[in-house]
């Protein structure tokens, strides 16, 4: 947050981020907003008093309106980072306050508050309802506490983990990236963790809170050969404690980023013009959160602007094709017990067969549709509006052997994995700029390829995945929509026929 | 609340708790957003805010914490976090603060008017600008228009006896539409952004471009994979410059991690290549008296005429280096320790009009929007997706989509053979038109 520099651009355009080195070519600020606890201790719970909340959600529909809530945080978090086998720097946060919103037709006021106190409740509470003056309001029911089953399981709490054993995961991590070969010049490893205490009570009745763990391990190593350099990168996260370490071992994340800064340090330049893309399972799938899902986010299509206006229950994509969001995958860095307006996660079906069938709604843009809540009302913490958002994004597993896939595509680009994109939901047109990208000759991988840029539009790759292979897999993600999300994306082994790729060199042949 | 005093109670504190040297940064401000569409108010958002961050050293060995509640028994707890986690981290000799040097001379940066604009004045330019933009028959839909502003005050004080503020403003507004035919749908937006508002530009100007940009797009096709010019509008600057910010940072260099490591002195691109970092501009977005740890910020030439003369330092980095502070430590406001980065960076600007140089371009690119990285840093490569109009002997033959421009930074750089004179300093990051004698165009 800096009031000094912001100047807003306002141009629609989602965007995945990658946490980069400081002051890389992606400049991402780190996750941040942090609150103040004890050394050692953990996070007191996050508490407001429901008679609170009822006078505080009555001041906000005073004026008129047709649903108000209020959003409580509490997060704490810590961030270690690891350069040249150094740790150079702890980074603690401690951060917490409340938003309070109120709906009145399609208008929405907002604001929020650094300190949760009654006073500061009402404050809020006020400034909200100025949006609001045409007198009609809604009763607020006196809210209830509900309990929603949870998707996230703990079985060692971080706020009980000692720094000591932070800085041993790092250090084994620092170790296994060096050892992997002397080509590795450098590792740097992120680690950060936080702890989100939330509480959500709405003019529905709806009480709920509760306490959201997230661990994100970042590895980047850099390689260095006779004539190039390259940076890999490989990352961890989920809800969960510290345990996931256990599952996969920080020796598996850093040769799993070092592998890929050696493979590429004999890269060549990429080929331009349209072919056929195969595309590793995992992360690949944030190709269609981005081409697919931003679009399928239903503030869009309550504003008309979305390529999947008007499309409900039409052919979009081909057979082989079904999409899926879901919020329920255990641990998973998408997933949360509910969503941050209070609606339970689930599993969403958002294209089957290649049908459209759902869009991810929030309250506001359910309402103007006229459709069911989704689950996916999501805001970065509480100084922002909650908006649909994707949770874990994913191609539902088909039917191919990922390795025939491979072998029956005769020529063109193999990726590995991708760095990140954008897309723009108007047109629908897309990104990609591929980590570790390889050229597919005779139905083998063969050489490895630098600069690869994919680009296409929604619906066309879409219709053009010929493809399904049965080895979904994911990756976390970090995604931007004018605010920051965690997500996962995933995919089975696809191929997509005649996608244009960007490299610096003509194709042979 | 007096920040300043605030920021040095609280050095005090840290060195009372252990801490060998402190430094606090206390950031207060406040933020208004309005969105409307369709003629009508969407959004309304309103909150004043504020934090600090306390960066500690004990025995040489950093950290950080950072806290939005500035009661006295929250900061004393943060305070006590950080010089815990002090004792973990690595000691390093150039774990140092900078001492006072002064300020740099931005000129005003706070308008004290924005805040006494009536509401319905900001809400009305905003509805301006959407009915202007919408008034145009190729345009069918609203993608929202916005108003935006933020103050604030950030103060800076640390053991070496630094103790400083400064205050600081914005105002912006912002209109997106949609322009349609029959299937094809193209969106374009324009924002402007200042720190006074009365040097907003006419709403007219920003709401006829949204629009032009939206309907000009239309009837864009693809054309052939080949190798020709591209010229770059002011709109994709940063297409080119922000891969340069990310090699010209001093701890990627130092680490090797960039393709400009090693290199100044040399020549690293045309003769009409110069790269300005400038701290003080008049009313520069980027500007300000000191950098985010308490540096003075000043103007420096980081290429002259193709050459490297610089790269971009704060204070721990430039210990590390053996060099000094080159004024940027930046800092994404109180919960981040100071990074490095760029303030008002630009290129300077050439004496060839926009015009002439599509006219001297025979076949080629004239690029409007680029998506992707940019260059990439380390390995010094670029490649993207573009987005813009297609050159056929000196005249704009039709618009392109779903392009893909690529080529080695080197080359890229080298290859700058014509410059514009339209050089917009009023952002963050600019460039003017510029040509790229040749580069790798993916199409069919």
């Amino acid at each position: 947050m800096s009031y000094l520099r912001s100047f807003t651009a306002g141009i629609p355009r989602r965007r995945f981020l990658e946490l980069g080195l400081k002051g890389g070519a992606v400049l991402v600020a780190a996750p941040s907003m942090l609150s103040c606890v004890k050394a050692g201790r953990r996070a007191e719970p996050l508490q407001v008093e429901r008679a609170t909340l009822d006078r505080v959600l009555r001041k906000a529909l005073e004026r008129g309106g047709d649903f108000a809530d209020v959003y409580a945080e509490n997060r704490v978090s810590r961030r270690i980072l690891m350069e040249e086998s150094k740790f150079k720097s702890a980074v603690f946060g401690a951060s917490r306050g409340a938003g309070v919103r109120v709906i009145a037709g399609d208008k929405t006021g907002f604001a929020y508050t650094d300190e949760i106190s009654e006073a500061a409740l009402l404050r809020a509470a006020e400034t909200a309802s100025a949006i609001a003056r045409s007198g009609a309001a809604v009763e607020p029911v006196p809210v209830r506490e509900e309990k929603r089953p949870s998707f996230i399981t703990v079985k060692v709490p971080l706020g009980e983990v000692a720094d000591e054993k932070r800085l041993e995961i790092m250090k084994r991590a620092d170790e296994a990236a060096l050892s992997y070969d002397p080509r590795i010049r450098m590792a740097s490893i992120d680690y950060y963790d936080e702890v989100r205490g939330r509480v959500v009570a709405t003019s529905e009745g709806l009480y709920l809170s509760d306490e959201l763990p997230l661990i994100f391990f970042i590895v980047q190593t850099l390689g260095a050969g006779d004539t190039q350099s390259h940076m890999g990168r490989e990352r961890l996260s989920r809800h969960s404690g510290i345990e996931v370490f256990d599952e996969v071992t920080p020796e598996d994340v850093a040769r799993a980023c070092a592998r890929e800064s050696i493979a590429m340090l004999e890269a060549q330049d990429a080929p331009a013009g349209r072919m056929d893309v195969v595309m590793q399972n995992g992360w690949g799938g944030v190709l269609v959160h981005e081409a697919v899902g931003h679009p399928l986010e239903a503030d869009n299509i309550a504003r008309k602007t979305g390529v999947f206006v008007g499309k409900m229950g039409q052919k979009v994509a081909t057979p082989v094709f079904t999409m899926v969001d879901d919020g329920t995958l255990p641990n998973f860095r998408g997933t949360t017990d509910f969503d941050d307006e209070g609606t339970p996660m689930r599993r969403n079906v958002l294209i089957e067969e290649g049908v459209l069938v759902k869009y991810m709604t929030d309250v506001l843009s359910a309402k103007q549709l006229g459709m069911e809540r989704t689950g996916n009302g999501r805001r970065e913490s509480f100084r922002y509006l909650p908006i649909p958002r994707m949770t874990n994004t994913f191609i539902e597993k088909g039917q191919d052997d990922p390795a025939d896939i491979l072998a029956s595509t005769p020529s063109g680009i193999y990726v590995q994995s991708l760095s990140g994109g954008s897309v723009n939901p108007t047109t629908g047109v897309f990104n990609f700029t591929c980590r570790e990208a390889y050229l597919i000759e005779n139905g083998k991988k063969t050489a490895p390829v630098r600069g690869a840029t994919l680009i296409g539009s929604c619906l066309d790759v879409i219709s053009n995945i010929d493809a399904v292979g049965r080895d979904l897999d994911f990756g976390p993600g970090i995604c931007g929509k004018g605010q920051e999300a965690e997500v996962t994306a995933g995919q089975p082994t696809v191929r997509i026929r005649g996608i244009n790729v960007g490299g610096a060199r003509a194709r042979r042949g | 609340m007096d920040i300043k005093q605030t920021a040095e109670r609280y050095v005090a504190e840290c060195l009372k708790k252990g801490a060998d040297a402190a430094e606090v940064y206390v950031e207060s401000g406040r933020r208004l957003s309005v969105r409307v569409r369709n003629g009508e108010i969407e959004t309304v958002q309103e909150a004043s805010s504020h934090g600090a961050g306390f960066r500690v050293f004990v025995k040489g060995a950093m950290a950080f914490a950072s806290s939005n509640d500035l009661s006295d028994k929250t900061c004393r707890e943060a305070i006590d976090r950080a010089v815990a986690f002090a004792r973990i981290t690595t000691a390093d000799p150039s774990n140092v603060l900078p001492g006072d040097t002064g300020i740099g001379d931005a000129g005003p940066l706070y308008d004290p008017e924005i805040a006494r604009v009536s509401m319905d004045r900001k809400v009305g330019l905003a509805l301006k600008a959407e009915e202007l933009a919408l008034k145009d028959a190729r345009i069918t839909l609203s993608g929202g228009a916005g108003y935006g502003e933020g103050e604030g005050e950030i103060a800076l004080a640390n053991s070496h006896g630094l103790l400083k503020s400064y205050r600081a403003s914005n105002c912006s507004f912002s209109v997106s539409v949609v322009a349609a035919a029959g299937e094809e749908r193209s969106s374009g937006g324009e924002s402007c952004g200042r720190r006074f508002f009365t040097d907003l530009k006419p709403v007219e100007e920003v709401a006829g471009r949204a629009a032009r940009k939206a309907w000009e797009m239309l009837g864009a096709r693809s054309v052939k994979t080949q190798k020709a010019a591209v010229v770059f509008s002011p709109d994709v600057a940063y297409a080119l410059l922000g891969g340069i910010l990310g090699a010209v940072n001093g701890e990627r260099v130092l680490q090797k991690a960039s393709f400009l490591a090693g290199r100044i002195g040399e020549k690293i691109g045309s003769g009409l290549l110069t790269l300005v970092d400038d701290g003080l501009r008049p009313k520069g977005p980027a500007s300000a008296p000191f950098d985010g740890e308490g540096v003075p910020q000043q103007t420096r030439t980081i290429v002259e005429a193709g050459v490297l003369r610089g790269y971009m330092y704060n204070t721990i980095v430039a210990a590390r280096a053996g060099v000094k502070s080159t004024g940027n430590a930046s800092r994404g406001g109180f919960t981040s320790l100071p990074g490095i980065g760029p303030h008002n960076f630009f290129m300077a600007a050439g004496t060839s009009k926009a015009d002439d140089i599509v006219r001297a371009t025979k076949r080629g690119l004239l690029v409007r929007e680029v998506t992707g990285y940019g260059i990439n840093p380390v390995s010094g490569h670029f490649s993207g997706g573009a987005a813009g109009f297609w050159i056929e002997n000196g005249k704009i033959a039709h618009p392109v989509r779903g392009l893909t421009i690529a080529a080695t930074a080197a080359a890229m750089l080298e290859g700058i053979d014509m410059v514009g004179d339209d050089l917009d300093l009023d952002r963050g990051i600019a460039a003017p038109t510029f040509r790229v004698a040749e580069m790798q165009i993916g199409g069919e």
